[in-house]
């Protein structure tokens, strides 16, 4: 309406990047967390032993009882199971792989919560609750979370 | 003594002397009673008075003014600051009976604060030397038939002789016959270069070490040897710090108002637009008066030339929350009714440096334009004092 009488002849658009330095600090957990995965291809959850529940990703207290469980570390294996999944269909900078993709919660093995991964090796069709994957580590390490490249069906 | 924190309770009261200001002291007067329980703990007073402090270990309190009472864990925490003395009492974990504020006030102005200083086991040369051998690196000494001399002196010195023949490395005590180099130093000073704690150049060309024979010899024994590793020390903690810096697209599109201001800057013209209600000059324009909420189609140029209504004079500038940078200061920000504007519609822009100290409200101002404008806020560099 309007639009049609506005003088449009000095309209311009600016194009331009803003950088936006970052750091995230991992904590003293979450670094042993990563460092097992980078050097020694191990998933590491953290144990209560009073709740008899171990967690994934480590966390230092116990959410139902509250005691410091920081030290009480398990290895976890590599195997587990499929509990939930999203297929992630578009594009975006930050997301780690190309979509389509897998998105996947994985209860591994001893563990009591599931771990948030990618999911590769089948089809988004294909995929389903309750299906056994094992993880897959990545040749080139990053020190974080995609040190553990994705998940795989066994 | 139990420690908690690597202290003791009798540590804190053991130290209570050297650690007391006597000059922050002078006109105290007061009879302190400490109570530390459970393992580890005990009772003991401190006697201030005409400056000078008296710390006795006690069976009861008596004659007190205050006393604090903790378990001992707390009362080394406190101590220590490991545990702030405000959370201690208000959980009841620390006590005061009498004058609670003292904590807080009296006894940090005449007490230097207790620290721990981390007991570091000495390493000493004699255990050094005897990983020599298992240090030797034989690939690196091919050929090489050398005595090494090590004259260590202090109390933890000796004399040493390191044997290198044969792609193989011996230690002995005394000095063997046909040294290539002897090398003078305090038993510590050579620990310290072990450790990484002295560097060997140094210590070299302070006189820290001598050394006597081939001074090239002496140079090349290092790569013959892997590095000395304190077994006492703790390994590291690695942490996991991710630094990125991310770039965000960012997109402004001009509007045919602001793009109207912008094609004004080019031709060194302020163009602000007049509200048809109030009249109003707006700078820079927009769309719709703010305040008759009516469109806005006319427009004016102001100026160029204008006065002063307010100004800053900035000392400390904020640094740019991404980079840190902090611009050159003083700078002014100065607040300029232009010629033609409503009154109540000044501006921001920036006066020119050497204008600042004699800058004042009411002052008349002109831009200093770029050379070449582009259409941008840069176009005016400043505004100067128009005389």
């Amino acid at each position: 309406m309007t639009c049609k009488h506005e003088d449009t002849r000095n309209c311009f658009v600016l194009e331009g990047k803003m950088a936006l330095p970052n750091q995230y600090f991992a904590g003293r957990l979450g670094s042993k967390f990563i460092i097992a995965l980078r050097d020694k291809k191990k998933i590491m959850g953290v144990r209560c032993q009073k709740c008899n529940k171990t967690f994934i990703p480590p966390r230092e207290y116990c959410e139902q009882c509250w005691s410091k469980i920081a030290e009480n570390w398990v290895d976890l294996g590599s195997e587990g199971e499929l509990v939930n999944f999203t297929v992630i269909r578009y594009n975006d900078k930050h997301l780690p792989k190309k979509a389509p993709y897998i998105l996947g919660q994985i209860k591994l093995t001893g563990a009591d919560t599931p771990l948030t991964h990618v999911i590769q090796g089948i089809d988004p069709k294909d995929v389903h609750v309750g299906m056994k994957v094992k993880a897959v580590f990545a040749e080139k390490t990053t020190n974080t979370i995609m040190d553990l490249d994705h998940f795989e069906p066994v | 003594m139990t420690e908690y924190f690597g202290a003791t309770v009798a540590d804190i009261f053991n130290t209570m002397p050297e650690r007391f200001k006597p000059e922050e002291a002078k006109d105290v007067d007061i009879v302190i009673g400490y109570e530390a329980t459970g393992e580890g703990g005990g009772k003991w007073t401190a006697t201030i008075k005409h400056g000078t402090l008296k710390v006795e270990k006690v069976e009861e309190l008596k004659g007190c003014k205050t006393t604090i009472h903790a378990d001992a864990e707390i009362f080394v925490g406190v101590t220590l600051g490991k545990i702030t003395a405000i959370d201690a009492l208000t959980s009841q974990k620390l006590r005061v009976v009498g004058d609670a504020r003292l904590l807080m006030t009296l006894l940090p102005k005449i007490f230097v604060p207790f620290t721990v200083t981390p007991r570091k086991k000495a390493v000493s040369a004699r255990a050094i030397l005897a990983t020599v051998e298992s240090r030797f690196r034989p690939e690196k000494a091919e050929g090489v038939t050398m005595n090494i001399g090590y004259d260590l002196t202090g109390e933890n010195g000796g004399q040493w002789t390191l044997m290198i023949k044969d792609g193989r490395c011996t230690v002995r005590e005394g000095f063997a016959e046909d040294l290539a180099v002897k090398l003078i130093m305090d038993a510590d000073v050579y620990a310290g270069m072990m450790l990484g704690t002295i560097d060997g150049a140094s210590a070299f060309t302070s006189g820290q070490v001598r050394i006597e024979g081939d001074m090239m010899a002496a140079a090349a024994t290092t790569k013959f040897f892997h590095k000395y590793v304190d077994p006492n020390a703790a390994e590291a903690e690695e942490l996991i710090c991710l630094r990125v810096t991310n770039s965000i697209d960012q997109r402004f599109a001009s509007g045919p108002v602001m793009g109207r201001w912008f094609a004004g800057l080019k031709e060194k013209k302020f163009m602000a637009n007049k509200c048809p209600e109030c009249g109003r000059t707006q700078i820079p324009p927009r769309e719709i008066c703010a305040i008759c909420r009516v469109r806005v189609h006319e427009f004016v140029e102001l100026g160029p030339k204008g006065t002063v209504t307010n100004f800053d004079i900035v000392y400390f500038a904020s640094p740019d929350p991404l980079t840190g940078a902090v611009r050159d200061t003083p700078y002014t920000p100065i607040y300029v009714v232009l010629d033609g504007a409503s009154e109540q519609d000044a501006f921001a822009f920036e006066l020119k440096k050497e204008d600042i100290d004699r800058i004042k409200v009411g002052a008349k101002v002109r831009p200093v334009w770029a050379d070449k404008p582009t259409g941008s806020f840069r176009d005016v560099l400043y505004f100067e004092l128009d005389r």
